[in-house]
């Protein structure tokens, strides 16, 4: 389990506390609302906003300056992960996530998540690619926020789904290849189910550019059976990571671990049920690097 | 590679150009390291009318150090208002 786990997850996963879903827990309902609303109102922007009188453009050629680098890393890094009073909403302080695999998405939406869910347009891949995409599951406070603002609502689907609904939507992404992620905004408040896609994921960005952890590796790795592996290179296509790669001469593929994110999405490409998921903790190189 | 400076000409694109860049998001689509991201614009907030459906939006060059110099944005802009230089 990993530092959030212990702090927020009563002894279970961070995701699977129930107390974390209720906003009425966590601070009053109305405060809740009014930072989700802020943060939403402008959350393209959010890039924009300054760190330290920086702001975000070209962050990578800012965090190569000697010293100044370091500290505005150290900076940002605090700020994603802020727990403080006075959280500022335009710049999402407090907001990350970790990837999930479908079961543990499926467990969430079936029972932890509050209703009313609703399904509307990835604001990442928005603002990256300008394409409105209705993928993204949003629910409590939250769903309540983003009624109010017609850039993120599909015109043919305005009212909250059921969680069967939301389920079977997530499988469906699951299955084209987006990672299941979930998320804290502000922490330890969870209102988001995302199906993210690199590079258009804010969050992804952010970690797989400039190590920044936005968003968390799961609790779980792949697991390849090299007897069962057929070398129909499948699998490959479908990571996000480029963590499986072909090797001709063995005619099956391997695994870099280092770069698995333990999302899972590689498995609906297998037919040959050669690649599982096992608990990050099981494999003893990998234990506590999310 | 040595730092790479992308511009983006705003009296063209933008809040105050002729060009929306809701309705054509070509540099946004045709990058494959996606350094571009699409905002609406932030300094004028009184301008914008409508704090839960601005329309003023602007596109920013976010993620310079990504860029690969291949040129494509500068091809697909219909009003060569983007820059990119070393």
């Amino acid at each position: 389990m990993c530092q959030w786990c212990l702090k927020h997850g009563a002894g279970k996963k961070w995701y699977m506390n129930a107390k974390n879903y209720q906003a009425d827990q966590i601070s009053s309902e109305e405060d809740m609302v009014n930072y989700l609303e802020e943060q939403w109102m402008n959350f393209e922007t959010v890039f924009i906003r300054k760190i330290m009188g920086f702001s975000s453009k070209n962050l990578g050629y800012k965090m190569q300056m000697p010293l100044i680098g370091k500290v505005l890393r150290w900076k940002a890094e605090n700020m994603i992960h802020s727990e403080k009073d006075g959280r500022n909403p335009q710049r999402a302080d407090g907001h990350f996530g970790q990837v999930i695999p479908l079961e543990d998405g499926k467990a969430i939406l079936s029972e932890l998540a509050a209703e009313p869910i609703l399904c509307n347009y990835c604001m990442c891949r928005w603002m990256q690619r300008g394409e409105k995409e209705a993928v993204c599951l949003n629910f409590g406070a939250l769903s309540g926020v983003l009624e109010k603002m017609p850039r993120f609502m599909p015109k043919e689907r305005t009212n909250p789904i059921d969680r069967e609904e939301a389920i079977e939507i997530l499988e469906q992404n699951n299955k084209k290849g987006y990672i299941g992620s979930v998320w804290f905004q502000p922490v330890p408040y969870i209102n988001a189910i995302c199906s993210c896609e690199s590079p258009e994921c804010g969050g992804l960005t952010l970690r797989n550019n400039f190590d920044l952890k936005a968003v968390y590796k799961a609790e779980y790795i792949i697991d390849l059976d090299q007897d069962k592996c057929q070398g129909c290179k499948q699998c490959v296509a479908m990571c996000q990571f480029s963590a499986i790669r072909y090797i001709p001469s063995m005619d099956r593929v391997i695994i870099d671990y280092d770069k698995c994110f333990g999302c899972g999405v590689c498995r609906h490409a297998c037919n040959n049920d050669a690649l599982k998921l096992i608990p990050r903790e099981e494999y003893p190189g990998f234990d506590g690097e999310y | 590679m040595g730092k790479t400076t992308i511009n983006i000409d705003y009296s063209i694109c933008g809040e105050s150009g002729k060009i929306d860049p809701r309705e054509c998001t070509k540099c946004l689509k045709v990058c494959d390291p996606a350094v571009f991201i699409m905002h609406e614009t932030i300094g004028m907030e009184d301008k914008q009318e409508d704090p839960y459906d601005p329309q003023d939006w602007r596109i920013t060059p976010i993620w310079g150090s990504l860029c690969n110099r291949c040129f494509k944005c500068v091809d697909a802009c219909p009003e060569h208002a983007i820059n990119v230089k070393w």
